[in-house]
């Protein structure tokens, strides 16, 4: 058979090679044998299709609000497409008559969807592809019918490449990438979760290839080119050995400096422990954003102190030399959290969110997850450091730190073992990077989390793709208020981070090394290229090129600065 | 009331176009069905995702819709636009 090629959206600077497991959540859910069916409430078991198939819809909505936000209306119409399927007569009816019949609802979905998807397997081409559609759907069902859990992704045969429609945090926490050679999904951009993830696990990733996905076979043979973001199937010889050769950056497992002798740390940011591996690997010299949110999502109630204080524990263990950043909770209207009753906001990105429910709403949930912490950093071996995100007064930062020092009073007087961290906020609001020299005067570290940070200077939301020329750290207000930042901090003994996704990208090294950043927390996959460009950087040219970028008026002005700079510097 | 029209989308009724042709005749209020013209599996609830794609009607077709109800030809002038109009910077193959 020769090569095809379908086209998405490149996550990492990774190829792989390996052979399709097809992950659809749910397709593995075994069902027992129906019960005799005077056994069965056919009334009742109405009910309960009836409410999955609601929550599939709410699933659905959610989804779909999701992909429109973060890659727009045609990729959205999928899930219009999903959920006409949902509520379709002939689905309503075949499913009805199985009901009618007295079998339980999971085993009237699944013989109700039987006869649609073979119906659709029998005929050609694309139309083959809808019984994709309707197998997602009918999984979908049965999952919520059984409560099941999805399907096991951390036991898969060495070499798989994971296709899936869609791959959550919880589902990308259970790859490893020890064995999985890289996934490709139909939805998602280059800032979907699922991107961002390949990127911290340091593997070979295509998101957003669309539909055609669907028809591609399980056990087909592929390379994933994160880089182009091609998927090739069915690769020639030459294919597979170029991507099986495809050049990394040398690593290096040592602190670097600058050409002329700056210290500057290199951390991965980390979302979850499966990354920390990855982490290590790649040449991290610490974590310099350790996002704990994986703790509290996706879960009926809040992690306790104890599975808090094991997962700190880990994440320093991985890191005896190095340091560890922990971002504590940072929650807003924007995240659903079934325990924490997050409010409606208009405008959650500006509401409660962050810092601002840690000393308010979720006040218990701060104590212990800074119990946890102070914990650990007595046990863990790595040198633990806390920072608070979303903070934008002093007072705000005084009261974090006043709870930290409450908490460590408590262990003391309970005689548990603690130590107490170094403790930081991020600068992500315009008014932190305002007030930085107030900040820097009272906290350990400041770290710039350029993400936020540029949406708020730019007043331009994240995941609006419209808008996202106007959401790029390259601007000179960005450049500014990150320039602010590190001035508040000259003749403190603060040092200054950043941990946004600006950190991570290669081109810009040169330019951040020169505004004065001391530390550098990026996603673990372009490590090896920033540690090569820091150790390649000559502060005084660098200071010279921020400088000049600093007092530029547009950013396409910075862009051409950088360009022109790089070009002249390299041999 | 009834009507003949050619499948203008390259994608045929497929899933975005056919997403759009079943949104358009579920909201209103005629029953229409839609049939593949030289078919003989006869016509099929034109609010029925699951039916119409079914179909397997691919650009170039013809179909044959027919519309009985107070807004059939409303129905029927909203399904005819859906199906006349080429899909925008189609994304498909």
């Amino acid at each position: 058979m020769s090569e095809r090629t379908l086209s998405g959206v490149g996550a990492t600077p990774l190829s792989g090679v390996g052979s399709v497991v097809w992950y659809r959540p749910g397709e593995a859910l075994e069902l027992d044998d129906p019960p005799e069916p005077d056994a069965v409430d056919p009334a009742a078991e109405r009910e309960r299709f009836e409410a999955a198939r609601d929550a599939a819809r709410d699933e659905l909505e959610t989804e779909r609000e999701r992909a429109r936000e973060r890659v727009g209306d045609e990729e959205a119409a999928v899930f219009d497409a999903h959920l006409q399927f949902l509520d379709d007569p002939q689905i309503e009816t075949a499913v009805g008559d199985e009901l009618d019949g007295g079998l339980p609802a999971e085993h009237a979905v699944r013989e109700g969807f039987s006869g649609p998807i073979s119906q659709f397997e029998s005929m050609e081409g694309r139309m083959a592809e809808r019984a994709d559609d309707l197998r997602d759907i009918r999984d979908r069902l049965l999952r919520l019918l059984v409560g099941g859990e999805r399907a096991d992704l951390s036991a898969l045969p060495s070499g798989s490449v994971v296709f899936a429609e869609r791959l959550t945090p919880s589902d990308t926490a259970q790859l490893d990438p020890e064995v999985v050679s890289g996934f490709v999904t139909a939805t998602g951009g280059r800032t979907s979760h699922a991107a961002i993830f390949a990127r911290s696990l340091v593997l070979p990733a295509v998101v957003g290839v669309g539909d055609d996905l669907f028809a591609v076979e399980e056990g087909t043979e592929v390379v994933v080119d994160g880089d182009t973001g091609d998927v090739i199937l069915d690769p020639s010889e030459e294919t597979r050995a170029a991507a099986a050769e495809s050049d990394r950056a040398d690593v290096r497992h040592e602190p670097v400096a600058t050409s002329d002798g700056k210290p500057i740390e290199v951390a991965a940011n980390v979302g979850q422990p499966a990354e920390l591996e990855g982490a290590v690997e790649q040449g991290a010299d610490g974590v310099g954003l350790y996002r704990t949110e994986f703790l509290f999502l996706e879960r009926e109630s809040p992690p306790d102190e104890e599975e808090q204080y094991d997962a700190y524990v880990e994440a320093l263990d991985a890191f005896p030399d190095g340091r560890v950043v922990v971002r504590t909770l940072d929650v807003g209207g924007d995240k659903p959290i079934p325990y924490l009753d997050l409010p409606e906001e208009e405008n959650p990105f500006l509401g409660e969110r962050g810092i601002r429910r840690s000393l308010g709403v979720d006040a218990d949930l701060f104590e212990t997850q800074l119990r946890a912490l102070l914990r650990a950093a007595a046990d863990g071996a790595g040198d633990l450091a806390v920072m608070v995100p979303m903070v934008a007064t002093v007072e705000e930062f005084e009261s974090a730190r006043g709870a930290l020092d409450s908490v460590a009073a408590d262990l003391d007087g309970e005689g548990v073992d603690y130590e107490s961290p170094e403790f930081g906020l991020m600068i992500e609001t315009p008014s932190a990077a305002f007030m930085a020299d107030e900040f820097a005067a009272r906290a350990e570290f400041l770290s710039i989390g350029t993400n936020d940070l540029t949406q708020y200077v730019m007043a331009a939301s994240r995941g609006n793709e419209r808008i996202s020329e106007l959401h790029d750290p390259r601007h000179p207000a960005v450049l500014r208020a990150i320039a602010r930042t590190v001035e508040g901090a000259d003749g403190t003994d603060a040092w200054v981070g950043m941990c946004g996704e600006m950190a991570g990208d290669p081109d810009l090294t040169r330019l951040l090394v020169g505004l004065g950043l001391d530390e550098l927390s990026l996603s673990a996959v372009t490590i090896p290229d920033v540690k090569a460009n820091v150790a390649e950087t000559e502060r005084e040219s660098a200071s010279a090129l921020a400088e000049r970028t600093l007092h530029a008026s547009t950013k396409r002005e910075v862009g051409r600065l950088i360009t022109e700079t790089t070009e002249n510097t390299e041999p | 009331m009834e009507r003949t029209v050619t499948i203008v989308p390259e994608a045929g009724l497929h899933a975005r176009p056919a997403s759009k042709f079943v949104q358009a005749a579920n909201e209103h209020d005629a029953e229409v069905t839609v049939e593949k013209v030289g078919d003989d599996s006869g016509p099929v609830n034109a609010g029925s995702m699951l039916a119409v794609t079914s179909l397997g009607a691919a650009h170039g077709d013809e179909v044959r819709l027919v519309a009985e109800g107070d807004d059939a030809e409303a129905a029927l002038d909203a399904l005819e636009e859906v199906l006349s109009t080429p899909e925008s910077e189609d994304s498909e193959e």
